[in-house]
């Protein structure tokens, strides 16, 4: 299963294969991995190093790493697709949904707009980074839910897309 | 020796009783049956409901607790009764008792516009201000003649509640209203009054020692310039803008405030010291204060012990010119709140607790794993105290007690200390009571590849532990759910 993981501003990519093997980044890593507290604490070496990572809190997601606070978020490929927009059905309609929760920046388009495949549609803050979420299709914006400026939770519907 | 508090500061009393070899009974709300300080004293009687009113602060209730249990004194600690002057006449008046100034000198320096009023009387500077306000007419009269900013603060107790900065004329208003509904709701009494905002100034108090023979002592001063919302953060000793020309001068003002007032057992003087270190009077604590450790590291003296055998009548051991101060001390309160979201409360399941200890390093913890932190009560969880030969020794030494500390369940202020630890200002010094309002989160872009590896590794592994157990809590039927939850054990 591969998984995009935000560390503040950090993005990385981990594949966690069937046999317990991973990889960061595409990089195989060589790492003895300990659940000190059941889902809440892990003891990791990883290449000789040691760290010990504890989930201050769930949600939102907040590791204590070594003394140090980060703020985390993971997406596994499901909710990846999903914030790419990929949820068509066969009557041509398009759900485009926030991958994360965040700020809704700015909204780049109206209602009854056509648009170009890979328009922007809007722009989601989250974790202090600008996440541009485009078009899935070319096609008519039949509905905006949210506008600029608030709020949104993850997985949030955030623009109907119709295809033509 | 009953203990008529909570938390932390309960386990700290019964603490100073035992090594003592004295008794301790604890009192406890119904949310406080599993606390620590049930559980270490040598009695414990419940009092009532969550609520403040229903149970800490019911006088009548803890006395009766107090002649049930055959105790012959009550500790108050700080916070709830312990500046309540009609509660130590009435412990008195059952034959038993008070830990702390008696009931003349809380009246007599609970006012604190009395308390101004006497520090002018014995040659202490008091920054400009007001007798108690009439209305808020002649209240912003006032403030206008004073000149913005102007603090406006309630006569009827300290400790920062009720307690407004007011900017702007525009903004008055406001201000009163939610500064009088303030210490109507802390002490009873909506009285205010205004003292002229000192900027960029240094919060720096004094603790003092007296004794029932009428000796007053000064121990040294703490810094206590990091608040938010005018509650302390950390504190530590010796303040590192204070000379040691300074320091006599506050200790000498603390002692002839103390000896005018005649004041019995322990307290602490506080002061505003502004950037040429011209000092004011602010206001007289005539309680212990949650900061105390700082000094007892730097003096080697058991604060709370003093107290007790004051209380018991016996004369101060030592002289002015005995006490000793020794290397450099800091206090981070790791209190139940999120720094990254304003400070705000945070109530819940303490899933882990992991305290820091080795050299220099002492705790003052109420925490314990499985701990509900309740909302009706102060924030404060735990006291993290460094002692250092000097303040940079004292400064290495938190930073890594405060690397060492796990608290997860609930968010802390944690990430604010570890922060500030590492701050320029707070490393040179030079901070003030500002300091938080600027404070930033340690950025994660030097974590090295290595460690940010191992955490987003971490991170997936508890999303899919949670996903998991999500599923499981998911199941219709109990049999299949308990099952597989034994299998994944």
């Amino acid at each position: 299963m591969r998984y995009e993981v935000t560390l503040d501003d950090r993005r990385l990519r981990v594949d966690l294969a069937g046999d317990g093997r991973f990889t960061i980044d595409d990089r195989v890593v060589a790492a003895d991995v300990r659940e000190i507290v059941r889902g809440r604490q892990w003891s990791i070496v990883l290449e000789g190093e040691s760290h010990e990572i504890t989930v201050v809190t769930h949600d939102p997601l907040r590791l204590d790493v070594d003394g140090r606070d980060v703020h985390a978020t993971v997406s596994d490929e499901r909710t990846l697709r999903a914030g790419r927009g990929a949820v068509g059905t066969r009557t041509g309609r398009v759900e485009l949904r926030a991958p994360m929760p965040g700020l809704l920046k700015t909204v780049h388009v109206n209602e009854g707009d056509t648009v170009e495949r890979d328009a922007p549609i809007v722009t989601l803050e989250a974790m202090k980074m600008e996440n541009e979420l485009v078009a899935p299709i070319r096609g008519r914006v039949t509905k905006l839910n949210h506008r600029s400026g608030t709020k949104v939770e993850g997985g949030a519907v955030l623009a109907i897309l119709v295809a033509e | 020796m009953l203990v008529a508090n909570r938390g932390e500061i309960a386990l700290r009393v019964i603490r100073a009783c035992h090594d003592l070899g004295l008794r301790a009974i604890a009192v406890y709300s119904d949310v406080d049956r599993d606390a620590l300080h049930v559980r270490a004293a040598d009695a414990a009687y419940p009092i009532g409901a969550a609520a403040p009113r229903d149970s800490y602060l019911n006088a009548a209730r803890i006395i009766e607790v107090a002649k049930r249990a055959r105790c012959d004194a009550i500790h108050p600690g700080y916070g709830f009764l312990s500046e309540n002057a009609d509660f130590a006449q009435a412990v008195v008046d059952a034959g038993l008792v008070f830990v702390g100034p008696p009931a003349r000198v809380q009246r007599l320096l609970g006012e604190k516009t009395a308390a101004r009023r006497l520090a002018r009387h014995v040659d202490v500077p008091v920054a400009e201000g007001t007798e108690p306000l009439r209305d808020v007419a002649a209240a912003r009269a006032a403030a206008n003649e004073i000149g913005y900013p102007v603090l406006l603060k309630p006569a009827g107790g300290g400790g920062g509640k009720g307690m407004r900065v007011v900017g702007r004329d525009q903004d008055f208003d406001a201000a009163w209203r939610g500064a009088t509904g303030e210490a109507t709701a802390a002490f009873g009494a909506p009285a205010l009054y205004l003292e002229r905002q000192i900027a960029r100034a240094r919060h720096i108090e004094m603790q003092i020692l007296a004794d029932g023979q009428g000796k007053v002592v000064w121990l040294g001063e703490r810094d206590c310039s990091i608040q938010r919302r005018h509650q302390k953060l950390i504190e530590e000793s010796p303040g590192p803008s204070v000379s040691e020309n300074l320091r006599a001068k506050l200790g000498a003002a603390a002692v002839r405030i103390a000896e005018r007032a005649g004041y019995v057992n322990a307290g602490t003087v506080e002061f505003l010291v502004d950037a040429n270190g011209e000092f004011n009077f602010l206001e007289v604590n005539t309680r212990l204060q949650v900061e105390h450790p700082v000094t007892e590291v730097v003096t080697g003296l058991d604060v709370v012990a003093l107290q007790l055998r004051i209380a018991g009548g016996e004369p101060l051991p030592f002289a002015q010119e005995e006490i000793v101060r020794r290397g450099a001390a800091i206090e981070c309160r790791i209190t139940a709140e999120d720094p990254l979201a304003g400070f705000t409360p945070a109530s819940g399941l303490v899933a882990l607790v992991r305290e820091p200890a080795g050299p220099g390093i002492r705790i003052d913890s109420a925490l314990f794993s499985g701990m509900a932190v309740p909302s009706e009560y102060d924030s404060l969880l735990a006291k993290v105290i460094a002692w250092g030969s000097d303040r940079e020794e004292a400064i290495g030494r938190m930073r890594r007690a405060l690397e060492e500390m796990r608290v997860a369940g609930i968010p802390t202020s944690l990430p604010f200390h570890r922060a500030a630890l590492f701050d320029q200002e707070f490393i040179t010094g030079r901070y003030d009571t500002e300091f938080v309002a600027r404070w930033a989160a340690r950025k994660t872009a030097d974590l090295s590849d290595g460690t940010a590896a191992a955490a987003a590794l971490a991170a997936v592994l508890a999303q899919r532990s949670r996903t998991e157990r999500r599923a499981l809590a998911r199941a219709d039927d109990p049999w299949s759910r308990a099952g597989r939850e034994d299998a994944l054990r």
